[in-house]
């Protein structure tokens, strides 16, 4: 059942798509709207990675609490934003030929690993596949990580601009080392 | 496992792709924009390349045309706004032309 306050996040979720949607139908370039699908498919990913080592970090909060609630639906949505940038991408190329024909490029492939890479763990995050694999689901949720990183690898061999990739792994990594830290402080303060 | 040999291939590409320049890196000694050509003269450069135009733009000091080759590959190429001479073009983040002699 789709309760009303997970209605209104993908709701939420949804605004920037139809934003996109609503520029192309206007008449904007499909190439135009790489960047927002694309960057909006970046953050949304690092939403998903943000609040577990957090959580670790600070102990499980009512905010951090919520936060990881909606996580799944995060990633499924960066998933999904992922799915839309491909979208525009065959628009732009209108040919499969032209796509086939640029494959080998590593700012491309780069692009599809990343998407394939996103695509078990989204596809497997329903709740039955949770209940079915258990423990195992974790360690396909993992490859969010890969794809994140390889996503970012794309964006930089297209752009060649550091800056922006860097400030889209810097959340994350900052995320990382609080999880080191406060966990390590936290063990040494039991040991004590 | 899987995810480490991700990472590294991903690491390997980064390694031996063709390095290019960002977009606003490219700088083509244009000059005082009074003397600019109209960018609209381009049309005629890309028709002469055989290339679909999907956008022009001033860029830095230099003139910006994503295009479409007729074999349907998208590009990038920059033109110098005085002369319209072609500098560079970019393929997907790799350069596949430069013209001799130009450094920008």
């Amino acid at each position: 059942m789709i309760r009303w306050p997970r209605l209104l996040l993908w709701l939420l979720l949804a605004i920037p798509a139809a934003l996109m949607i609503t520029d192309l139908a206007g008449g904007a370039l499909a190439m135009d709207l790489y960047h927002p699908s694309g960057e909006m498919a970046v953050r949304l990913m690092i939403l998903a990675l943000l609040p577990g080592p957090l959580v670790d970090a600070f102990g499980p909060n009512r905010f951090l609490r919520g936060w990881i609630a909606v996580r799944r639906n995060l990633g499924v949505a960066a998933f999904l934003y992922g799915l839309l940038h491909l979208f525009f991408y065959v628009l732009d190329m209108q040919m499969v030929s032209a796509m086939i024909g640029e494959l080998a490029i590593p700012g491309i492939w780069t692009g599809w690993v990343a998407l394939i890479t996103m695509a078990a763990p989204a596809a497997l995050s329903f709740d039955a596949a949770l209940r079915r694999l258990g423990r195992r689901w974790k360690r396909w949720q993992r490859l969010v990580y890969p794809a994140f990183l390889v996503a970012l690898v794309h964006w930089l061999l297209l752009d060649w601009a550091w800056l922006p990739a860097f400030i889209h792994l810097a959340p994350v990594m900052l995320a990382w080392a609080l999880r080191f830290t406060m966990r390590r402080r936290k063990i040494q303060r039991s040991v004590a | 496992m899987k995810i480490n040999r991700l990472v590294m291939a991903a690491a390997a590409t980064f390694a031996f792709a063709a390095p290019a320049h960002a977009d606003g890196d490219i700088s083509c000694n244009g000059g005082p924009q009074d003397k600019w050509q109209k960018i609209s003269k381009l049309k005629k450069q890309a028709w002469l390349e055989e290339w679909q135009i999907l956008k022009t733009q001033v860029e830095g000091d230099c003139y910006e045309v994503y295009a479409r080759t007729k074999e349907g590959q998208a590009i990038e190429a920059f033109f110098h706004p005085v002369t319209l001479e072609k500098l560079v073009v970019f393929r997907r983040g790799q350069e596949i032309y430069r013209a001799k002699g130009f450094k920008g």
